[in-house]
């Protein structure tokens, strides 16, 4: 116990430096990108065809919110309100808090890259050990060719396509906001439309995402199916059942790995789906703050991104030792 | 086993088109009385306050100004009453007296008056600009504000001023309501704006008044009330991510004319979500949307979808950077706009919503001859597709044809770069086609794209680009349409009454012409000066001023008009009917001020 303590508040000491180390990096590049959002939205009003008149009120009141002064001061006054939890007011809404803007965002985009995540975690998992156990037949030929063919198709190609033929051609699903009519709360025909809203997206998700874990787990059930415990245990006569959970635990270690860090990186993950669904999740907001040089959004978006990553390393990290023994083991000994 | 899978799928599938079919059934489309639009910048968190740039106040629905400008091509100050009922300014635009509609309440019940706006006033002045420029002999700006009446009240323009956008700055003013706002505000908000606009006041006083209002200012956007008060058609029930809806006021003092009892406003961030909406047909309006041909077809193809379509005060341009050599040579700039083959390249950039510009004069064709006539802009030099002329300006330019390319004098060939931003479909294809028709006579040109328009516009401000896109001619004022060719961009600046020009490279000029010119028939001729005057002339001296502009422009070419852009709209007739008609006037203004002029009716 005393062990696991000390390697995570070790782990939680990195953690902290590599957050302002990054925090730190990314002020610094924000504001190396070129552009103005004063200006970028007064000329953005003019391509819309608001007259220069409406759009230089519109944009007037911009100015006071965009922060000013050198760097230095710009980055300890940046650093003073992070420690204290501020990520400070957005630019583009004004007087609105980034925190409530993330925070708002948030809540849509972990429900549906979540639901995307473990969706094609599932898909995955499953097809690979079919691809693998299969795999001298025409059923792995063809799981792996799926798998590398899907894996290969961009998550917004596959949004597009998507879209286009269910939302469009096909009206089976909407795209967009949840339905605004509704009264929102806990109520059945509001829970349905954000549901409804959102299984597309998470199918796009999935779609474009398991292929990575069926070629991985393939290769990871393969590779145990070789070992000398599996050997043995048919052997000595353990049933199938019980040798195909001897695999699986063994096979999916791997995986594990690589689902934490596919959790850690959700947050950021959806911005193409997000954009071509509409959906009104955190990918939206980073690709309006970037558009609009919102800074403090933008900011705000990013660390937040690099908390979850970071987080996820230190989970996994932890957790692996939890589900492989061999781990633990190593850890003592050392 | 297999039974298992079988009914696992199952349930999948009956889930799915459970889930599918909830997705389906938009209310939106069940109540015919709910009328669908979208809006940019919805943002659930933003405060109900129309000053706010990400506002959940929107303008013609629960935002409401005292007028609402007319698409003219001609006259800036038309405008159809808004909260104002009428409106009467001096000749000299010195003193706007205005009566208010008498009808107007508040969604809470409370009339709309004199002190709402004055109250208004004073928000606007804490946001500056305009015509409430927080500083001493602001050209334009509000001088004094006096309530004559409950129902009517007068602005008075600053003295040392007799500028023509007064009427139109103080009529595009927000109104908010003074019992909501007003205890936001300190009680010697008055005396502040006084202090910080007296130019006899000392510097330190007005410094510090000035300081007092901005900080106030700030505070005053931030501010939202918990529920929306609004003198609109709708007021605000609730915004979702993404979505916002507004049920009808029946305080409205034109309540009669509002069919819609729901109008739910829909997100959007790019004109693709704009397109799928149309094309499904969830969408009663859709304004100003760019729309290639193949997409126009499949909305086109929705039942109930029809175009509208009116001018657009905007052309776009090929602006140029004149402190790069050889195009710092009018001779040179002038065999560009021999060599554009403008109706090719608006039929490739920008098809459905693009009309090739007759020539180049500073405003889009069609005020051009409203200005000066039909006879004036066809006396101008057309710059018809001419590759003698093109190849006669180049040798004035002391360049030579060698091997198929045109040689520089010093030797080096005539190489370009058009700049383009990401994102802008028309300015790239419109970009290519131009690049590919001076290529093919021997200018190599080539076509660079910038990350973001954000990008862009401070790259194109730092002088990095030698040709790039320009939104030009923007109306209908002439004094915004000529200041995009000589405002700050290329080295004008306003001070006060007056403009003092920079050298290229220095506050915000990149464009880097000459100060001043010499044009045959008008002598030495400075455009920034010309065009300051525009803002503080009446129009029969515009119209002068303008045809000096007109032929300044056409002859010296700081930017090459190709196309003027239309003003395309889709709305869906299924649902409701009576829309406003091709090139009406109101087709830059929301459907919800549209309602308010009587437009869209139940079907």
């Amino acid at each position: 116990m005393v062990a696991f303590l000390r390697r995570l508040a070790g782990h939680l000491v990195r953690g902290v430096v590599m957050i302002w180390i990054v925090t730190t990096f990314t002020f610094v590049l924000i504001r190396l990108m070129p552009g103005d959002p004063v200006q970028t939205q007064y000329e953005k009003l003019l391509s819309q065809g608001v007259s220069p008149d409406q759009a230089r009120a519109q944009v007037q009141v911009t100015y006071g919110f965009v922060p000013h002064g050198s760097w230095l001061s710009q980055y300890g006054d940046y650093l003073w309100k992070l420690l204290h939890l501020d990520l400070g007011t957005s630019v583009s809404a004004q007087g609105v808090s980034v925190t409530t803007e993330v925070m708002g965002a948030l809540k849509w985009t972990v429900g549906l890259v979540l639901a995307g995540t473990l969706l094609s975690f599932v898909i995955g998992v499953l097809l690979g050990v079919v691809a693998a156990m299969r795999r001298e037949g025409h059923v792995g030929s063809v799981l792996s060719l799926l798998g590398s063919l899907l894996h290969g198709i961009p998550q917004y190609v596959m949004a597009l396509v998507l879209v286009t033929f269910l939302t469009v051609k096909v009206k089976a699903f909407s795209t967009g906001p949840v339905d605004g009519l509704l009264d929102p709360g806990f109520n059945g025909p509001y829970l349905a439309s954000i549901v409804s809203h959102a299984v597309l997206p998470a199918v796009a998700f999935a779609l474009s995402s398991f292929g990575g874990y069926l070629l991985t787990m393939k290769s990871s059930v393969v590779s145990v199916l070789g070992d000398d415990f599996i050997l043995a245990s048919e052997l000595r006569g353990i049933k199938p059942s019980i040798v195909f959970r001897y695999v699986a635990r063994n096979a999916l270690l791997p995986l594990f790995t690589v689902l934490a860090l596919s959790l850690g990186f959700m947050i950021g993950g959806a911005v193409f789906i997000e954009h071509a669904f509409n959906y009104s999740g955190m990918g939206a907001m980073l690709i309006d703050s970037i558009g609009n040089r919102d800074y403090s959004e933008m900011s705000g978006a990013f660390l937040l991104i690099t908390v979850a990553v970071i987080l996820a390393n230190i989970a996994a990290d932890l957790l692996y030792s939890v589900v492989d023994p061999r781990v633990r083991r190593e850890g003592a000994g050392a | 086993m297999k039974r298992r899978a079988l009914a696992g799928l199952t349930a999948v599938g009956t889930l799915a088109a459970l889930l599918g079919t909830a997705g389906c059934t938009d209310s939106s489309e069940s109540s015919s009385d709910v009328f669908t639009a979208i809006q940019t910048n919805i943002d659930a968190n933003a405060p109900i306050n129309p000053y706010n740039q990400s506002t959940n106040s929107f303008q013609g629905y629960n935002a409401m100004k005292l007028g609402w400008p007319k698409n003219s091509l001609t006259d800036a100050n038309a405008f159809y009453p808004g909260l104002a009922a009428s409106w009467t300014e001096t000749p000299d635009h010195l003193k706007l007296t205005i009566k208010l509609q008498p009808n107007a309440k508040w969604s809470d019940g409370k009339p709309v008056t004199a002190d709402d706006v004055k109250t208004s006033a004073a928000m606007s002045f804490s946001q500056g600009g305009g015509a409430f420029a927080v500083a001493p002999g602001a050209a334009g700006g509000v001088g004094a504000v006096k309530v004559l009446d409950p129902k009517t009240i007068e602005f008075d323009q600053s003295p040392g001023s007799s500028n023509n956008s007064f009427l139109r700055n103080v009529l595009n003013m927000w109104v908010i309501p003074k019992s909501v706002y007003g205890p936001q505000m300190p009680a010697n908000i008055w005396d502040l704006i006084a202090t910080a606009t007296d130019p006899k006041a000392s510097d330190k006083a007005q410094s510090a008044a000035q300081s007092k209002i901005q900080a106030l200012g700030k505070k005053l956007v931030e501010y939202g009330p918990k529920k929306d008060v609004s003198a609109g058609p709708f007021v605000l029930e609730r915004v979702n991510p993404g979505e916002a809806v507004l049920v009808k006021n029946k305080y409205f003092f034109a309540a009669d004319k509002i069919a819609p009892s729901k109008v739910v406003l829909k997100n959007y961030s790019g004109n693709e979500q704009i397109w799928n909406y149309l094309i499904s047909g969830d969408l009663d309006a859709a304004i100003y949307t760019a729309t290639p041909t193949n997409v126009r077809k499949k909305i086109l193809a929705r039942q109930g979808n029809t175009m509208i379509s009116g001018f657009s005060p905007v052309a776009a341009s090929l602006a140029f950077n004149q402190s790069v050599k050889p195009l710092n040579d009018v001779h040179v700039r002038r065999a560009l706009a021999y060599l554009i083959d403008r109706k090719l390249t608006t039929r490739i950039g920008e098809s459905v919503g693009g009309t090739p510009a007759q020539t180049t004069t500073g405003l889009i064709s069609d005020a051009a001859k409203a200005w000066i006539g039909q006879d004036a802009v066809d006396k101008l030099n057309q710059y018809p597709h001419d590759l003698a002329k093109a190849e006669a300006e180049l040798k004035k330019a002391g360049m030579h044809k060698s091997g198929g390319k045109w040689i520089q004098a010093d030797g080096k060939p005539f190489t370009l770069n058009l700049q383009v931003p990401n994102g802008f479909s028309d300015w790239i294809a419109g970009g290519k086609s131009i690049a590919s028709q001076l290529t093919d006579v021997g200018i190599a040109t080539e076509v660079k794209t910038s990350a973001d328009y954000a990008t862009y516009l401070s790259e194109i401000a730092e002088g990095k680009y030698e040709l790039g896109f320009w939104l030009t001619a923007l109306g209908p004022a002439t004094y915004d349409a000529y200041a995009r060719l000589y405002g700050p961009s290329n080295g004008w600046n306003q001070f006060g009454a007056n403009v003092r020009h920079s050298p290229a490279g220095k506050n915000g000029n990149w464009m880097g012409g000459a100060e001043t010119a010499t044009v045959p028939g008008l002598g030495t001729v400075n455009p920034g000066e010309l065009t300051n005057q525009l803002a503080q002339s009446d129009p029969a001296q515009q119209k002068q001023i303008i045809a000096k502009l007109a032929k300044y422009s056409n002859d010296q070419l700081p930017a090459i008009q190709l196309w003027d852009y239309t003003n395309i709209q889709f709305v869906n007739t299924t649902r409701f009917t009576h829309f406003p008609a091709n090139d009406s006037d109101v087709l830059r203004l929301y459907p919800g001020t549209w309602m308010q002029l009587g437009y869209i009716k139940k079907k």
